[in-house]
């Protein structure tokens, strides 16, 4: 035994030694493509003449309620019709998160490519440099479908290109129009009501009371002390919350209150107006908002939970046995409330100057770095032609809700579009999805809701709901930040200053919307102390790097 | 015994200070363990209530509307099995590796004339306070082969210099010079001293030693999360957290709202209810290794 | 054996060689085991001195070094005194309170009158510690939170609301007493082993000579594990400066953040949530590393002063 591990010992320190010196990553030549029948040009056909000739191994996450993506339908469909063997290495998602980088270190080990891998710029920067990860883009040819989206589609390709002119990574597109509008303002209309026949609120009737009711801050804000004064719910307690959300939450959070003093807010504080990137958060008007609604906080008409309670929470709430939420920003009323037909949609608040605003979120749409490819793998193009085939509209809706013979049916609609299957009993919609689809890369443009799959209902509603409510009122000019791409020189110098800018704006934020504002002086210190941080050094990086995604 | 009856001896002679001090001291650890106690109790009345319930401040001494789906969803699943299984293994083969591994460890370094002591004691307290990190460690486990093998989570963590110190303090205040030269003067060497004489009286320190190593190992996840992919291997708090994970809602517009709402409400339940089904055995250990404290008291009559 | 007995003789001394190289041999594995899992790997220390990504190879001279730039930015930083304070503070008051709590309950356990009763505190005290963090924050938020347990009895009585959770004064004391609350019976274990070891004569003894219960605590049970509170002592002085971060984070709300932030919080969001910068993150680390030897050091010197109890 201690022999054993002595001698063992040695070898490692053996094996630590000669492994520095090396690293070089020699790109193997593998088998000769013609040899194999390999073709690209029919995106129907096989893209190898025989099975069992060609084999990789793909590294992927899945979410826990999958199953191994070996024994998924799709997967199987498709090597029946390519002949290309995937073997899929499957680890949960918080074992990648935890392991990405350790993956990357184990330079023996390395797969041939990354299915989910949630690359960030840096990353991908930091890699393509050291020549670890595939440029993908000298393959296009290989991939039609992919490269007919970018014919198509030039902005996809610059959010994908990285600063040297290389595609490094495949992205998710999945466009609803949905991520960049993530707060609708509900409104109890029954409460409302009550006051009405009370006498307690002359500016409203009855007739009022249904969706895209439009409110000034003072009328709303009347509204919030009624509730929090009176028994709205009639229990005999004070437990009213008059308006609620959850704080710097991706959905559902307090920037539309900042609109409505002209402050296209959203919760990074910055956003695109006349192709300029601004920074939200040192503009007055958001000192005057703030003051605004600290006083809101003080009086409690926006609850104090709403800066430390969890998503699960804040979704509680609303389900109690005697309804509290008088109001409140979410994604939609239908999982947050018991009763969501009491419950109207209100336009945006108008602001005391008579603004009527919502900012822009930028969460983006089109994501990159979900797909890599590593240097050492053989014939990379057989394995791209393979990826390439999830870009078929058909088979991206397939990757992304299910496969054809279990969640849809062989036959199309009238309308030539896939239809659903019934959900099998005992199954919940989104455990049968999950269960079935790898999720990942696809493409489903505007364009393929129309001629391919139906949209889910619960997004259709929300569709409805923002093209009436919400982006009517969008701010002039501002638009989201796409996610364009940095140079490395960028992303160091960002990480010097993202950090601490993003807390130190945020902390303060919470500390004056808690008690009770902010002075002029504490106003002036805190603009100087983000400038001594970097505020302006981080604005021209974004302003460049996205002058640099609309010069291309 | 001896104890006990030492005890009954003395008391019929409890002064009247004395009396107050049993009851003070009775009445505080009393209390104490009611302040424990409730938290405990909160745990396993949340697991059987509507997780909304708790949220709104409606579950304080009794659950509200009981329901088992929390339970049901755990016990239901294949993994959960093969997960408590596995954790049984992993602390059984680690626990007995790492005693093997720690009291002779302790023992040699509680001793004065061990050579090098000094150097020794320097070799380990370093590894207390620097690491290389995770990334060098990750190497060297993948270059030993032990990457997906359940040895991971055995050999990497077959020591803690913590629990050798421990050790070797109990070996310190507990074993009387007399005793070793007694043991000397008899001619025994040191491994026959060590397994003929330190060990049998060594009962209360191994048993704190099984305990802690036992816990660690029933407990540890990480080295699990990025060692093994297979779920064949998974322990069981692994098995859990991802359980958890896949009943937790996806934030993403797609589903219907009556889904999320419920999958929201599972997932809150099996937070409550994992608790309970993972760590009762183990809570049960404690007053089986707790018998072993008593034997101690033979070191005393060597004297 | 009889020989033994009278035998002192020039044998005697190669005898004691031969003891001692026996002795050595014990801790041979745990030797080789230290030198593998711990020494091998700790070639890693030097990512503290390089702009590192994980491809690079750690020790080639191509690695990208940049000497003490990162420790540089970090004393430059300007949340550094922040930081140091916070996590100072947080870890002086948790050892404060902390270090001394599993020692009293020990000794007052092991001075129960009834031992059965003694034996199932002891069970109860212990259960907490199997209690994850997650389920215990989740906890703190549902008796703490603003509609929590404590605040609704607050509105009942008709006082005002505190919110636990956003009152940076809050923070420290929700903190070290919940870990306390959770680890308290935990950590009273191996004083409870130790006390086990008390030779019962020397009760009998004293209680011959009219001492009472608190005193025979003082003056029998307390010196009994004098040795090993010593030893935790330096341990824990030496670790003064680190606590972990998930607990912290867990707790963390933007209004807090102000006494809530730590080195460690802060080093886990640079190097594994935000850009991964490994090199600054390892550097921060390392910094907290030697503090806590230095710690170490010093504890060490004292307790040899004072006492004859120290680590070496």
């Amino acid at each position: 035994m201690k022999k054993k591990i002595g001698l063992s010992a040695l070898l490692i320190v053996m094996s630590l030694l000669s492994s520095c010196g090396g690293g070089n990553q020699t790109s193997t030549s593998g088998d000769d493509l013609e040899s194999l029948g390999y073709q690209y040009l029919d995106t129907s056909a096989p893209i190898v003449a025989t099975k069992n000739t060609v084999s990789y191994r793909i590294l992927s996450s899945k979410n826990a309620l999958a199953e191994n993506y070996n024994d998924m339908l799709i997967f199987k469909n498709l090597y029946d019709s390519t002949n290309v063997n995937v073997n899929w290495d499957n680890i949960s998602e918080s074992a990648y998160a935890a392991r990405k980088n350790l993956i990357m270190s184990d330079k023996a080990n390395y797969p041939d490519a990354i299915y989910h891998a949630g690359f960030s710029d840096k990353e991908i920067i930091q890699y393509s440099t050291k020549k670890v990860i595939l440029p993908i883009d000298k393959y296009l040819d290989n991939m039609p479908n992919f490269k007919a989206i970018l014919e198509r589609r030039p902005d996809i390709r610059r959010i994908l290109e990285s600063p040297d002119g290389h595609i490094y990574s495949l992205p998710r597109v999945e466009e609803m129009g949905l991520l960049a509008y993530p707060n609708l303002l509900f409104l109890n209309k029954v409460w409302v009501k009550d006051l009405i026949n009370s006498g307690d609120i002359d500016f409203l009737t009855e007739e009022d009371l249904k969706d895209g009711l439009s409110l000034s801050l003072t009328d709303f804000e009347k509204i919030l002390t009624l509730f929090k004064t009176k028994d709205m719910n009639k229990n005999g307690r004070n437990d009213e919350i008059p308006l609620s959300f959850v704080f710097q939450n991706w959905q559902g959070n307090q920037s539309d209150l900042y609109a409505a003093f002209g402050v296209p807010e959203n919760t990074d504080h910055r956003t695109i107006i006349n192709e300029k990137v601004v920074f939200t958060a040192v503009d007055d008007k958001f000192k005057e908002a703030t003051n605004y609604y600290a006083n809101w906080v003080t009086k409690g008409l926006i609850d104090k939970e709403v800066f430390s309670q969890s998503q699960d929470a804040f979704l509680a709430k609303g389900k109690a046995s005697d309804q509290r939420l008088g109001s409140f920003y979410w994604w939609e009323s239908e999982t947050v409330v018991k009763n969501p037909e009491d419950y109207i949609c209100l336009d945006p608040l108008i602001g005391l100057n008579g603004e009527q605003y919502v900012g822009v979120a930028n969460n983006p749409e089109i994501s990159k770095g979900n797909f890599v490819i590593f240097s050492k793998t053989k014939n990379p193009e057989i394995l791209l032609t393979y990826i390439d085939r999830f870009y078929d509209p058909v088979i991206s809706a397939q990757i992304n809700y299910g496969p054809i013979g279990i969640v849809y049916e062989e036959e199309l609609d009238d309308k030539g579009m896939l239809v659903q299957k019934p959900i099998p009993e005992g199954l919940t919609a989104d455990e049968f999805r999950l269960k079935n689809a790898p999720l990942g890369l696809i493409y489903l443009s505007y364009n393929e809701w129309e001629t391919v799959v139906h949209m889910e209902p619960r997004a259709k509603l929300r569709i409805e709901r923002l093209d009436q409510f919400v982006k009517p009122y969008v701010y002039p000019g501002a638009k989201p930040i796409p996610p364009v791409s940095y140079t490395l020189a960028e992303i160091n110098k960002l990480a010097t200053i993202e950090l601490n800018l993003y807390d130190y704006v945020n902390q303060n934020l919470t500390n004056w919307l808690l008690q009770g504002g902010v002075s002029d002086s504490a106003w002036n210190n805190y603009k100087a102390q983000l400038n001594n941080i970097g505020l302006n050094e981080a604005l021209s990086i974004y302003q460049a790097a996205y002058d640099r995604y609309k010069a291309d | 015994m001896a104890f006990r009856k030492n005890k009954q001896k003395t008391a019929l002679r409890d002064t009247k200070g004395d009396k107050i001090f049993y009851i003070v001291n009775a009445f505080i650890m009393i209390l104490l363990a009611i302040i424990v106690i409730y938290p405990m109790y909160f745990i396993l009345i949340a697991s059987i209530s509507d997780p909304d319930a708790i949220f709104n401040g409606e579950v304080y001494l009794l659950p509200v509307n009981i329901t088992f789906k929390g339970y049901e969803r755990l016990f239901s699943d294949r993994l959960f099995w093969i997960g408590y299984r596995n954790t049984i293994i992993y602390v059984v083969v680690g626990t007995t590796l790492n005693i093997l591994m720690t009291i002779p460890t302790g023992w040699a370094l509680s001793r004065k004339e061990l050579p090098g002591r000094k150097y020794i004691m320097w070799f380990f307290i370093i590894t207390l306070f620097f690491g290389g990190g995770l990334i060098p460690f990750y190497l060297l486990v993948s270059k030993l082969g032990m990457v997906d093998s359940p040895l991971a989570l055995i050999i990497p963590s077959a020591l803690s210099v913590w629990n050798a110190f421990m050790t070797k303090a109990y070996y310190e205040s507990n074993i009387p010079q007399e005793l070793l030269e007694a043991a000397e003067i008899d001619g025994a060497n040191e491994f026959k001293t060590f397994l003929s004489i330190i060990i049998p009286i060594s009962k209360p320190i191994i048993a704190v030693m099984i305990l802690f190593y036992a816990v660690g190992h029933w407990n540890s996840y990480f080295n699990a999360l990025i060692f093994i992919s297979s779920e064949e291997y998974y322990p069981l708090q692994l098995v859990l957290k991802d359980i958890l994970i896949a009943t937790e809602v996806i934030g993403g517009p797609a589903g219907d709202a009556a889904t999320i709402i419920e999958q929201n409400k599972i997932a809150n339940q099996i937070k409550y209810s994992s608790i309970i089904v993972s760590s009762l055995p183990i809570i049960l250990l404690y007053p089986v290794i707790q018998k072993f404290f008593n034997k101690g008291i033979l070191v005393g009559s060597f004297k | 054996m009889e020989q033994g007995l009278i035998e002192y003789n020039p044998k005697k001394k190669k005898n004691r060689f031969l003891r001692h190289y026996q002795l050595f041999l014990l801790i041979v594995p745990a030797l080789i085991f230290v030198f593998i899992f711990n020494y091998l790997p700790m070639y890693g220390i030097v990512i503290a001195f390089q702009d590192f990504s994980p491809v690079d190879d750690i020790l080639s001279p191509n690695a990208n070094w940049i000497g003490f730039a990162n420790f540089t930015r970090f004393f430059n930083d300007y949340r550094f005194a922040t930081l140091f304070k916070n996590t100072f503070l947080l870890c002086i008051y948790g050892f404060l309170v902390g270090f001394p709590l599993p020692i009293i309950v020990a000794l007052l356990l092991n001075s129960l009158k009834s031992k059965k009763m003694s034996e199932r505190l002891q069970t109860i005290f212990y259960a907490p510690h199997f209690i994850s963090l997650v389920v215990l924050v989740g906890m703190l938020y549902l008796f703490f939170g603003e509609y929590g347990l404590v605040n609704n009895l607050l509105t009942y009585l008709n006082l005002n609301k505190y919110s636990f959770f956003l009152e940076p004064d809050a923070f420290r004391p929700l903190y070290i007493l919940s870990s306390n609350w959770q680890d308290f019976g935990w950590s009273s274990i191996i004083y409870l082993a130790a006390l086990s070891g008390v030779d019962p004569q020397l009760h009998e003894a004293a209680i011959m000579d009219g001492a009472s219960r608190l005193k025979r605590i003082l003056h029998i049970d307390l010196p009994a594990i004098f040795p090993t509170i010593s030893v935790l002592l330096i341990l824990s002085i030496g670790n003064l400066m680190s606590v972990g971060y998930e607990k912290v984070i867990l707790m963390q709300t933007t209004a807090n953040s102000s006494v809530s932030e730590i080195i460690a919080t802060y080093v886990y969001k640079i190097g594994f949530v935000g850009s991964g910068e490994y090199g600054y993150a390892t550097a921060i680390g390392l910094f907290n590393s030697v503090i806590n030897v230095v710690l170490l050091i010093i504890a060490n010197i004292l307790a040899r002063k004072f006492s004859n109890n120290s680590l070496w």
